[in-house]
């Protein structure tokens, strides 16, 4: 062990490099790892924030043709179920129902979405909206996208006319004054979407209905706590009344998810590819170093040490670089992680505006790694330059004293 | 005294083949050490010395001929046990750059110990000893690249019979050193010998060095010519 520290420090430039070829690697795996669980937590923030929520509970019966979510009268007990549940934190109810909004010559086709304000001010539409506010507890007012507002030929003060269109409600009408408007990247939102407060769109429906029971699981952070939604949901479906069901944020929200399910074997390709450049390199290190103690190592054999021990000696210099490296790497890394953190996050150049704003995000990249992607960068990144110095002992092993004597001379 | 072999050789031949290149290096020798032994092999360069020397060790397996060590032959053993022997039974001086720079010349002394699984109190105590019966352990924490080549021999020395071998092989230990360290290091073999009942045969080229030893064993041309008791 001092042995093969020693021939380290002798060997120091080719060293530092090595250890270079370990430490990136895992300094690089634990940031990107920590920049993809950063993305993915928020990512999963912004879409179960507002959208799907943790899980959703619906009813399973009597839905309508047109595609509307079925009506449910009466949610109480729905509500008794999940008050009673341990596990769900937070919930909140929501009304969405097909609509006709008019204004003095035009109307067209929209979802409103009865929300209690006081839940939904942390959404998107809150954060996007540009214009006048968004609702208030109690509000009689409505908040509208952009792009409708122009279609309708509308401005923020005017008043819109609302039409519930729902199969399962008798048609009610309501005129809200437009308090607030919102930019959303997507034009499709904004111009299909509306928000007013729950008793309005009730009103719509002529019932104190609701379409969604809107829930959330306590600690759960990002998609790798699904397994504790799932068991909650599990719960909830045992206690519910007959004819509804649960729906988890990934049966609800599946567009995003398979871009998050991507990015984690990318980079891991990526990384594997990192790996094996970093093996080659140790690899050629040890070579080198072999090489160069020719006789020193002749002169061991010739004194009687076994094959395996020169073999052992070779492997145990490799696993003390890729350790000392490894854990250098691993440290700084998740230090990196910490520090981003700590600071509240890392501003993105402008550029990515945009495209964090389509998944409904900051344009700020947070960052988020587990003890165990840590472990296992440090840990893979050691096997592979173990592995990759057993050529090198083999080499060394099978030198013949007398032969390196001969030529050392 | 009993005279009980240490090391034979009987009807030895090497011949060293490169591709279609043969050269005859042994050709028919029969030689036998005996316990406490303090010989030497004298002969011009090319003699067959060296050749001789790693075939009585261990090191090379003759062409025709066999070797025994302690009464047994050689040529049955695999090359682990014959790497096992080495390590417990033959102390090994060479001409030069004997020690393993990366370590210390106390762990340098100790390290046949180690290999053999001595217990590291154990072995550094013993190495301790003996290179202050060599008059080096002032350099004990020392890196070998900072004694002088007799020092360094010194070291070689101690490292040789610090296992208590049956036997020690020097090859030409003195080539490197001058004339003064060259006797001194023969004188301190020759004390060893004595001290520790070492059996010693060593190699050299050097007639000078031929009146410090009991029995000189003349080499020329891969034979015998002659081999005489001188005390
Ligand atoms: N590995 C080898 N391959 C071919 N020839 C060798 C080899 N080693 C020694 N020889 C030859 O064997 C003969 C004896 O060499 P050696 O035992 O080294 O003599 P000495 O040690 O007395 O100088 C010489 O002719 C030498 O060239
Ligand atoms: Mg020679």
């Amino acid at each position: 062990m001092t042995a093969g520290l020693r021939h380290l420090r002798r060997g120091r430039r080719r060293t530092v490099l090595a250890a270079l070829a370990v430490f990136v690697p895992v300094f690089l795996l634990v940031v990107f790892l920590g920049m993809i669980g950063g993305m993915e937590k928020e990512m999963f923030a912004s879409l179960t924030g507002f959208d799907t929520g943790h899980f959703q509970i619906r009813r399973a019966t009597d839905r309508p043709a047109s595609g509307a979510l079925p009506l449910v009268r009466d949610p109480a007990p729905l509500l008794a179920v999940v008050e009673a549940s341990t596990q769900v934190t937070w919930y909140t109810v929501r009304l969405d129902l097909p609509a006709l909004a008019a204004a003095a010559e035009r109307s067209l086709g929209v979802v409103v979405q009865g929300v209690r304000p006081a839940d939904a001010a942390e959404s998107p539409f809150a954060r996007a909206v540009t214009s006048g506010r968004y609702l208030e507890p109690g509000d009689e007012g409505v908040v509208v996208g952009r792009q409708l507002l122009d279609a309708l030929g509308l401005s923020l003060g005017d008043e819109m006319i609302l039409l519930g269109a729902h199969p399962q409600g008798t048609a009610g009408v309501a005129v809200p004054r437009i308090v607030g408007v919102f930019d959303l990247p997507d034009p499709a939102l904004g111009r299909g979407l509306v928000h007013v407060d729950l008793g309005v769109a009730q009103r719509l429906v002529r019932s104190p209905a609701v379409t969604a029971v809107v829930g959330y699981v306590r600690g759960v952070e990002g998609p790798w706590d699904t397994p504790r939604i799932a068991e909650a949901v599990a719960r909830l479906r045992a206690h519910l009344p007959e004819g509804y069901e649960v729906l988890d944020w990934a049966q609800l929200g599946p567009e995003s998810l398979g871009f998050m399910r991507l990015m984690r074997p990318i980079v891991v390709g990526f990384m594997v590819a990192f790996f094996f450049l970093g093996g080659l390199v140790v690899l050629n290190t040890l070579y080198l170093s072999v090489l160069e103690r020719t006789r020193e190592l002749g002169i061991i054999l010739a004194l009687g040490a076994p094959r395996r021990y020169v073999m052992r000696q070779v492997l145990l210099e490799s696993g003390l670089l890729a350790t000392g490296a490894a854990v250098a790497g691993a440290a700084l890394g998740l230090g990196f992680v910490l520090v981003v953190e700590a600071v509240g996050g890392f501003p993105l150049p402008g550029a990515y505006e945009e495209v964090t704003a389509l998944f409904g995000m900051q344009p700020h990249l947070r960052m988020r790694v587990t003890a165990a992607e840590v472990a296992m960068a440090a840990v893979a990144m050691v096997a592979v330059a173990v592995a990759a110095a057993w050529y090198p002992a083999r080499r060394a092993a099978a030198l013949e004293p007398l032969e390196t004597m001969r030529h050392a001379n | 005294m009993r005279t009980e072999a240490v090391v034979e050789a009987r009807g030895v031949h090497k011949v060293y083949v490169a591709g279609t290149v043969q050269t005859p290096a042994l050709n028919g020798v029969d030689v036998t050490l005996s316990r406490g032994e303090f010989a030497a092999m004298a002969g011009p360069s090319g003699s067959g010395k060296s050749t001789l020397l790693h075939l009585l060790g261990g090191l090379d397996r003759p062409t025709d001929g066999e070797i025994y060590l302690d009464g047994r032959a050689m040529s049955g053993l695999s090359k682990d046990e014959l790497a096992r022997l080495r390590l417990t039974r033959i102390g090994f001086v060479f001409q030069a750059y004997n020690l393993i720079p990366v370590l210390t010349v106390v762990e340098n002394t100790a390290f046949v110990l180690e290999l053999q699984g001595i217990p590291y109190r154990e072995r550094l105590r013993r190495a301790r000893a003996i290179l202050a019966e060599l008059g080096v352990e002032k350099y004990a924490n020392q890196f070998p690249n900072r004694l002088s080549g007799g020092e360094q021999q010194r070291v070689a020395v101690a490292r040789a019979v610090v296992s208590e071998p049956a036997i020690v092989l020097a090859d030409e230990p003195t080539a490197n050193l001058d004339t003064r360290t060259s006797l001194d290091l023969i004188d301190l073999m020759r004390r060893m010998n004595e001290e520790h009942t070492t059996t010693f045969l060593f190699a050299t080229h050097d007639t000078r060095l031929l009146d410090r030893v009991d029995r000189v064993i003349g080499l020329e041309d891969g034979r015998i010519a002659r081999d005489e008791r001188v005390r």
